[in-house]
């Protein structure tokens, strides 16, 4: 049976939304540039493809139909190949690359894009027409709770300070800036040409933000609380891809394998603690490997908020100076549905730059779940 | 010509919001400021006043998007953006070398037939263009904003003797049609209309204060309510315009005016406004002025100096009996009374009237021209003309004679002709300076009530309400209860109305034309009958609101609502049931009703679901609900029309009026256009989600709740509004119709006047006029 590989990986500049650069791009177009891209750079042949499978988390209006389909098309690749439009929320993209794990390990085609894409600014949070279901929110009303909310009942719960909190969240943007300034990330970025000019720098970090800065931010979601817009992830638009293939097609086509994907898992928690999820995902897909955690030479974790990176640090133990080398979505940002590619894609890629031999990619996702891939530098 | 391009040079604060006022007429705007010392950014200045200018409370704009229609830059570098300009107006510093270095400049870079205009409010137009090429002298004006240029109506035009006939034109044309101006043609003079007499009557108030010892609230309370003066008076005004201002204007105006004018004898400079100034007292852009808020023990006092120690102590509310005895035997009685304010009042107003009286015609060709300068550009309720009348010309002139005061030519004609003003075959005329009486003409496009009244009688009227035929098959409504408050007589001349003009009629226009449309539904009414517990009557009252309401909708002949200044709750309710809204660019719209823990009741709710659903087609109805929820619970209230626009109170095609003066007429045509094939609008349904819109709703409301944005009064009357937006036990394959929707909307509305918290809400409103947070 063929290993599954990581090949390729490319993304969009990630921008505020409502008033960053992408604002005036429709997510579609962003995933179709990206894709194609991403399928350029590589060289492979666009005929070989078996699938596009897309990540979104409000896959509804620019985003909406199979938004799949029409982004592969529009990135030029050929009809034969086919498109899947995918919901795991935040966990939408690395989902993606689970589904086409799943399918080379069936045998079932050999290579898949993998994308995931959202615009914040253009397809808003909660959707268009957000329809609760009324029977589900009175015996369960946490499933609709705010994620902001849930941050808090992680404060509350793991007793982490705002000031940890804020602490945690400068070290993401010094991490980030350092990552953009040197010149890191430009290798992964695609440039989007927007009509006021070409974008090709992440538009969210905040190279001067301090603790003292922070400090002085209102809590965002409880009156009382400890979390600030300056501690979360910011609403973001950007998408983000990367190449799976079986490690035989690679090898067929000559591709640079930059990882294998070692194992998969997801995991369903309490909605109230859905910042928790990365735990049981994590612990689950360790297991799966055979691996433990302090095997793991870097951990990619998104930043959903600080507090929820902490907590799970507490319950899992991480080794800080493993983890998100060049920042992650506090300073980077979080467009929901291209989070996943982003990370597994950065984990992949950071195994080759540092020359290390295991990653972790996880997740937290809202309604109360973790999604968790290990991979192994190939 | 037509201007629609606009420059203006300077962007301190009458430039800046010259500029954002512009920008609001829909003219693309250049701002040019000089380059700044040792800056970097060699456009600071102008980019600077913009934004400014978006954190300024009163705004200068009518909606914060209109900023960008203004291109900011600096004299240096970007003086080659005047070549396509049609107006440009100067707005820097009141010195005369400087106005004349500049405008030798521009003379460069403009393109021949544009108009250069200046905005001194101090120098003379003969003064400003002596020495400079004719071309200049042809194109050239002065166009005097008063401040903020937004909100204060008046614009002074001062044309020279070169001017081009057509460039007035076009200028007048622009201010009154586009910036919505009253615009007064002044002459050359010193100060030209308001501020010659304005600066004269401050100096004299400020004079006789000092030397009677009359404290400062009494000064202001005894000059200003019973003239129809804003109640700021003298001293608080001087607050509001900068105390260090004072002495500048005054000595500017002394060394313009002739030997022998009176402001001549009357000029001083105090010396305790020269020690406030040099203390830093120089009104509330400083430490404090004659008044000042002070803080004791958290709470903020209103404190007043004492003019002879310079000292503050809590300002008193001055309760003067001379003040009380005008009410009945109007200012003679005032001015007689034996109260030092009495005194104080004759000597300030005879004085300052007497001046204005010998001032025509030099100042301006006609007495119009003076008393509209003064409501315009002091917000006076009368001008100086208007007040003698008031007084009685005959009586004044005696007094005068009797205090050893010169009689004005002018007022003795008055006195003994009966007046400046009278009515004759229904229309009003004034006595023109040559002693004759003349007509007094309307623009074209200008249609008051306040003539009609002179010359007809209502079709229709009882106390709250009249209907007026305004000609061409049109009829007016116009409400005349205090603040325009709604009430059961509005309702039921509303309904008297719609059968009248429906047999004889064309189309109605609801327009009224005080400085407000409607402040809403009469509460002290409401309160009163819940005090009562007359709930059958109350609930009757919601029922009559809403099918008088829904009968406007309904009538066979189109409606028009033309609003301006306040249309709140009820009132804005009026305007969303009509065909189309016409409104003075300055309307601020507004269902208020969750401020005092209601909801609209009588239809609000309905219509903005309606326009929010839109047409039929693809697309959910939470987007409308959401917006239609947030809009009316947090109780927004637009601060233009154009912000109206973006609320949903109006619809695109409405049409936005800028000058107050041409609203009834502009709403006319707006009406006569829709007659035609008229055919009432079909009662709106519905397609409404039910309980899954609460659910959306309550999360949205939980959310605010746990960020301390909502209290939990503000809760129970949110979960009833939601109620009602979402359409009651409904689904959403189902269709709602409107009268359902109407009971809905009713019941929630009795539901929560039977809430104690609703009643403090209620009561508090009506008592300091500000929502309680309860």
């Amino acid at each position: 049976m063929s290993e599954v590989c990581i090949a390729g990986y490319a993304r969009s500049p990630f921008t505020f939304a409502h008033k960053g650069a992408l604002i005036h791009t429709r997510p579609d177009d962003l995933g179709g540039i990206v894709v194609k891209a991403l399928v350029a750079r590589l060289g492979v042949d666009p005929t070989e493809i078996e699938d596009v499978i897309v990540g979104c988390a409000f896959p509804e209006g620019e985003q909406g139909f199979n938004v799949a389909r029409l982004i592969g098309l529009l990135a030029g690749i050929p009809t034969s190949a086919a498109g899947a439009t995918v919901n795991r929320f935040c966990g939408s993209s690395m989902q993606a690359i689970h589904i086409a794990a799943g399918a080379i390990r069936m045998g079932a085609g050999e290579a898949f894009v993998c994308a995931g894409i959202e615009s914040m600014s253009r397809v808003p949070m909660g959707g268009f027409n957000p329809m609760p279901n009324p029977t589900l929110y009175e015996t369960m009303p946490e499933v609709f709770m705010s994620m902001g909310e849930t941050a808090e009942v992680l404060a509350r719960k793991y007793q982490i300070r705002r000031e940890e909190q804020e602490a945690f969240a400068v070290e993401s943007h010094r991490k980030a800036a350092a990552a953009s300034g040197g010149g890191k990330l430009k290798g992964e970025i695609v440039p989007i040409e927007t009509e006021a000019g070409v974008v090709e720098v992440d538009g969210c970090i905040r190279p001067d933000t301090n603790a003292e800065k922070l400090k002085t931010l209102q809590p965002a979601f409880a009156a009382d609380g400890t979390v600030t817009a300056g501690t979360s992830s910011p609403l973001t638009d950007g998408a983000a891809a990367v190449f799976v293939c079986s490690e035989d097609y690679a090898k067929k086509k000559g591709l640079k394998v930059l990882a294998r994907v070692k194992s998969i898992a997801v995991a369903g928690c309490a909605p109230e603690v859905m910042g928790i999820g990365p735990v049981l995902a994590t612990r689950k897909a360790l297991a799966r490997a055979g691996l433990q955690l302090t095997d793991m030479d870097l951990i990619e974790i998104n930043e959903a908020f600080a507090v929820q990176v902490l907590a799970c640090g507490r319950e899992l133990g991480f080794d800080q100076t493993k983890m998100n080398l060049d920042g992650g979505a506090v300073a980077l940002g979080h467009p929901l549905g291209a989070t996943g590619a982003r990370i597994t894609g950065k984990a992949a890629q950071l195994l080759q730059r540092e020359g290390k031999r295991y990653a972790l990619a996880t997740q937290c996702i809202g309604g109360g779940q973790g999604i968790a891939t290990v991979l192994e530098a190939a | 010509m037509a201007i629609a391009k606009v420059a203006v040079i300077g962007s301190g604060v009458m430039g800046g919001a010259i500029a954002a006022h512009a920008a609001n007429a829909g003219a693309e705007v250049v701002l040019l400021d000089i380059v700044p010392e040792g800056g970097r950014n060699r456009s600071a200045l102008a980019e600077g006043a913009i934004e400014r200018m978006l954190k300024t409370d009163p705004a200068p704009f009518m909606d914060r998007r209109f900023a960008k229609r203004i291109r900011t830059g600096n004299l240096d570098d970007h003086l080659n953006q005047l070549k396509d300009v049609d107006w440009i107006i100067e707005a820097v510093v009141e010195k005369l070398e400087i106005k004349q270095a500049l405008y030798r400049k521009i003379e460069g870079v403009r393109r021949d037939g544009s108009i250069v205009s200046s905005n001194t409010s101090t120098i003379r137009l003969a003064a400003l263009t002596e020495g400079l090429p004719e071309r200049l002298r042809r194109d050239f004006l002065i166009t005097h904003f008063f401040n903020p240029p937004r909100y204060m109506r008046l614009l002074e035009l001062v044309a020279g003797p070169s001017t081009r006939r057509d460039a007035i034109e076009a200028i007048n044309h622009f201010c009154d049609l586009s910036l919505g101006k009253g615009v007064i043609e002044a002459n050359d003079t010193p100060g030209f209309i308001a501020n010659r007499i304005g600066t004269f009557w401050i100096q004299v108030a400020l004079n006789e204060a000092l030397d009677s010892g009359l404290p400062i609230e009494e000064a202001d309370a005894v000059l200003s309510r019973p003239f129809g003066i804003p109640k700021t008076g003298v001293f608080a005004l001087m607050d509001l315009v900068g105390i260090d201002l004072m002495p500048l204007v005054g000595r500017s105006l002394y060394n313009a005016v002739k030997e022998g004018d009176a402001f001549r004898a009357i000029h001083r400079e105090a010396e305790p406004v020269r020690r406030m100034i040099e203390g830093g007292l120089i009104g509330r852009k400083g430490k404090g002025g004659f008044y000042r808020l002070a803080e004791h023990d958290g709470k903020k006092v209103k404190e007043a100096i004492d003019l002879k120690s310079l000292a503050y102590a809590k300002a008193r509310k001055p309760r003067l009996e001379c003040v009380s005895v005008a009410r009945k035997g109007g200012l003679p009685a005032l001015f007689e009374h034996p109260e030092p304010a009495g005194g104080y009042a004759w000597r300030v107003m005879s004085r300052t009237l007497a001046y204005a009286a010998a001032l025509v015609p030099e100042i301006a060709g006609s007495i119009q021209a003076v008393d509209d300068a003064m409501r315009l550009g002091y917000n006076w309720g009368q001008g100086p003309f208007e007040l003698i009348d008031k007084i009685g010309p005959r009586w004044f002139a005696e007094r005068l004679k009797a205090d050893g005061q010169t009689v004005p030519s002018l007022v003795a004609r008055a006195a003994e002709s009966g007046g400046f003003y009278r009515v004759e075959a229904g229309r009003r005329v004034a006595l023109a300076p040559t002693g004759s009486y003349r007509p007094i003409e309307r623009p074209k496009g200008v249609l008051l009530l306040a003539d009609l009244r002179l010359a007809a009688k209502p079709l229709l009227r009882n106390r709250s309400a009249s209907l007026w035929d305004i000609g061409d098959g049109v009829a007016a409504l116009e409400f005349h209860t205090k603040m325009n408050a709604l009430d059961p007589d509005i309702l039921g001349l509303m309904r008297q109305s719609i059968e009248l003009i429906g047999a004889k009629h064309k189309a109605l226009v609801i327009y009224n034309e005080g400085d407000n449309f409607s402040a809403g539904v009469n509460l002290g009414l409401a309160l009163f009958a819940i005090n009562l517990g007359a709930w059958p009557m109350l609930e009757d009252l919601v029922k009559q609101g809403q099918q008088t309401f829904a009968a406007l909708r309904d009538a066979p002949f189109p409606v028009v609502g033309a609003p301006s200044g306040l249309a709140l709750g009820g009132g804005c309710e009026v305007l969303l049931h009509c065909d189309a809204v016409q409104a003075h660019a300055e309307s601020y719209i507004g269902l208020v009703e969750t401020g005092v823990g209601l909801i609209p009741g009588w239809g609000g709710c309905r219509a903005m679901l309606a326009r929010g659903l839109g047409k039929k087609g693809f697309g959910g109805a939470m987007p409308a609900i959401s917006k239609v929820f947030e809009t009316i619970g947090l109780a927004k209230v637009s601060r233009s029309a154009f912000e109206a626009m973006e609320l949903g109170f109006l619809r695109e095609g409405d049409g936005i009026t800028a000058n107050r003066d041409r609203l009834l007429s502009d709403a006319k045509a707006r009406a006569l256009a829709l007659v035609p094939g008229y055919k009432p609008p079909p009662a709106p349904t519905f397609k409404l989600p039910g309980k899954t819109a609460r659910v959306a709703l309550a999360i949205a409301v939980k959310g605010m709740s746990i960020t301390g944005k909502v209290t939990a009064h503000d809760q129970v009357v949110a979960k009833e509004l939601a109620f009602v937006l979402s359409g009651g036990d409904t689904d959403t394959v189902d269709q709602t119709t409107d009268d359902s929707l109407a009971k809905l909307e009713r019941a929630a509305f009795m539901r929560l006047l039977r809430e104690p918290k609703t009643l403090a809400r209620m009561e508090h409103t009506l008592d300091t006029g500000k929502p309680l947070r309860n």
